[in-house]
């Protein structure tokens, strides 16, 4: 699902946030990427969607011929259709429903509208918020907005979720809830990447843990805990 | 029908909505707009109109031939004639001692009255001769001049040669400054469509990570960009058709030898002008404010 092949990058010349990486990452794993802040998660979460392209190496993704640094401007909106992303702040549009946040993502694709309309009825209902369609982001609490950016990750059916600590502004119980969810999405088959903060969350899932330490991966655990 | 449609309505929703809830930003592109495009259409009307008088001026380049006053009508004739017949002559007009009479009590206008202390009239025969150019006058004049009962041929060479200075300034000053005037233009829609660009750029942001191609997030924008400049050259082609058709009434009235153009169909290339010029400024504003934008 997803390789990377020594990848370095760096922001300004000095030193490298990313150093040397080399991974793989099989269709229908949960891996965690944990590290201290600063360590190079988000960067790591960046380079598979290309909002930063790495200095050299490469990465691969499913589905897509190309290493993901060598994707020309024009390929990069086809390489994020195949991914669904989480961020840490929603990044939901406030002036639009949650229907329409939704929508939005089907809408670029130019899929016609009634399917439109029958799949985000869908994944409302996957996130458990069908009778919140028509409420703006700010009626919505944070776990409610993460569940609307999750289905609104989900709604083109990604095989691969890239999520950057998707938990890290909600409190411990909502952020099970969101957990849950992501769980039902990776059993339903699509690997999930998740960068996080959360020892609690890491400890209980027991699922791969790739640690990020100052750039460099210093452990990858099958079933593995936070700092261990 | 299907998906195209789909994205149509979407796009065309998506500029409505934008539009409404910019609504201040809105009003205030269309504002820069027709100011704008109505400036641009002054200038498009005093060039037509110069241009206008500069033709007539060319037309009517005319000597003013005078003859003796003892020569006989039937002499005058054949020096009419023979006028003529002269290379570079149009036209010949023969002006006989009661039409100058009459043509100067017209210039006198209520001061006439003086004119009936007269018991003869002094004014000579004349003829007004046309040529094909201002060029051909240097020429003519002395063959006329040549002729017999011929008292003077004269042409206002200053006056006109200076006139044809200023059309001929008119004329490409008029192109200059439609071009910037243009370009001030669409560096004023640059700028405000940026700013709309701006307000929306965590809109664009998220389009990008959900995979909207930059044509995809570009059109709504675009539309926009249309719609702005579109309406602003038909209220600024409005207004300036009403301006023009008060001030050229005026001028007929109180400076009539000026030959301005009438409203119609003038104004149709006007509307037509505009409505163009705003759309593609519009569409090229946009084009412009957003791949500044969109270059990542
Ligand atoms: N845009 C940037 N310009 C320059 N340096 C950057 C930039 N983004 C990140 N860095 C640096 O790269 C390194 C890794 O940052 P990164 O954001 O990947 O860390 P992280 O593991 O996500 O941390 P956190 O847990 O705090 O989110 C840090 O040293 C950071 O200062
Ligand atoms: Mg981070």
């Amino acid at each position: 699902m997803l390789r990377m092949k020594n990848v370095y990058k760096s922001y300004n010349g000095d030193g490298y946030a990313l150093e040397n990486i080399n991974l793989h990452i099989s269709p229908g794993e949960f891996v965690f990427l944990v590290g201290a802040s600063g360590a190079g998660k988000s960067t790591f979460i960046k380079l598979i969607f290309r909002e930063i392209s790495a200095d050299s190496g490469e990465i691969f993704v499913n589905g897509v011929a190309k290493s993901i640094s060598d994707l020309s401007a024009k390929e990069v909106p086809s390489l994020r259709r195949l991914l669904g992303i989480v961020f840490q702040d929603y990044r939901l549009l406030p002036d639009r429903t949650v229907f329409e946040n939704v929508a939005f993502a089907m809408r670029v694709t130019e899929a016609p509208k009634d399917i439109i309309s029958h799949r985000v009825r869908h994944v409302l209902d996957l996130v458990g918020l069908s009778h919140k369609s028509d409420s703006f982001p700010n009626e919505l609490s944070g776990g409610e907005q993460q569940r609307v950016a999750i289905a609104r990750a989900v709604v083109n059916d990604p095989k691969l979720i890239i999520a950057d600590e998707p938990t890290g502004n909600l409190d411990p119980e909502t952020a099970w809830d969101i957990m849950e969810i992501f769980r039902q999405i990776n059993e339903h088959g699509a690997t999930v990447i998740m960068a996080t903060h959360d020892e609690n969350i890491v400890n209980n899932l027991n699922k791969r843990v790739i640690t990020i330490e100052n750039g460099h991966i210093v452990r990858d655990r099958n079933r593995g805990f936070y700092g261990e | 029908m299907g998906n195209k449609a789909d994205s149509i309505i979407y796009f065309f929703n998506e500029t409505m909505r934008s539009m409404w809830r910019n609504g201040v930003m809105t009003v205030a592109s269309v504002t820069t707009a027709v100011v704008s495009v109505l400036i641009l259409g002054i200038f498009l009307l005093l060039f037509a109109n110069s241009h206008n008088i500069a033709r007539y001026l060319e037309d009517s380049v005319q000597i003013t031939v005078y003859m003796q006053d003892d020569a006989r009508d039937d002499q005058i004739n054949i020096i009419g004639s023979e006028i003529a017949a002269l290379p570079g002559v149009v036209k010949v007009d023969t002006v006989d001692k009661e039409k100058a009479m009459e043509r100067f009590k017209e210039r006198l206008g209520s001061n006439a009255g003086i004119l009936s202390a007269l018991d003869d009239n002094p004014l000579p025969y004349s003829f007004d001769v046309h040529v094909d150019g201002p060029e051909r006058v240097t020429e003519i004049i002395p063959k006329i001049q040549g002729m017999s009962y011929v008292e003077s041929a004269r042409y206002g060479k200053d006056v006109v040669e200076k006139l044809f200075q200023f059309t001929r300034v008119l004329r490409y000053g008029g192109i200059a400054i439609i071009i910037l005037m243009g370009m001030g233009t669409l560096f004023i829609i640059i700028n405000t469509i940026r700013l709309t660009v701006y307000a929306r750029r965590r809109e664009i942001e998220i389009m990008r990570y959900v995979g909207a191609t930059d044509s995809f997030i570009r059109w709504p924008f675009l539309l926009e960009g249309i719609f702005i400049g579109v309406f602003g050259a038909v209220i600024s082609a409005l207004a300036l058709t009403i301006l023009y058709s008060s001030v050229i009434d005026k001028i007929r009235l109180a400076l009539a030898f000026i030959p301005v153009l009438p409203t119609w169909p003038l104004m149709i290339w006007i509307w037509v002008a505009l409505i163009f010029v705003g759309g593609i400024i519009g569409v090229a504003g946009s084009y412009i404010s957003l791949s500044r934008f969109l270059r990542v």
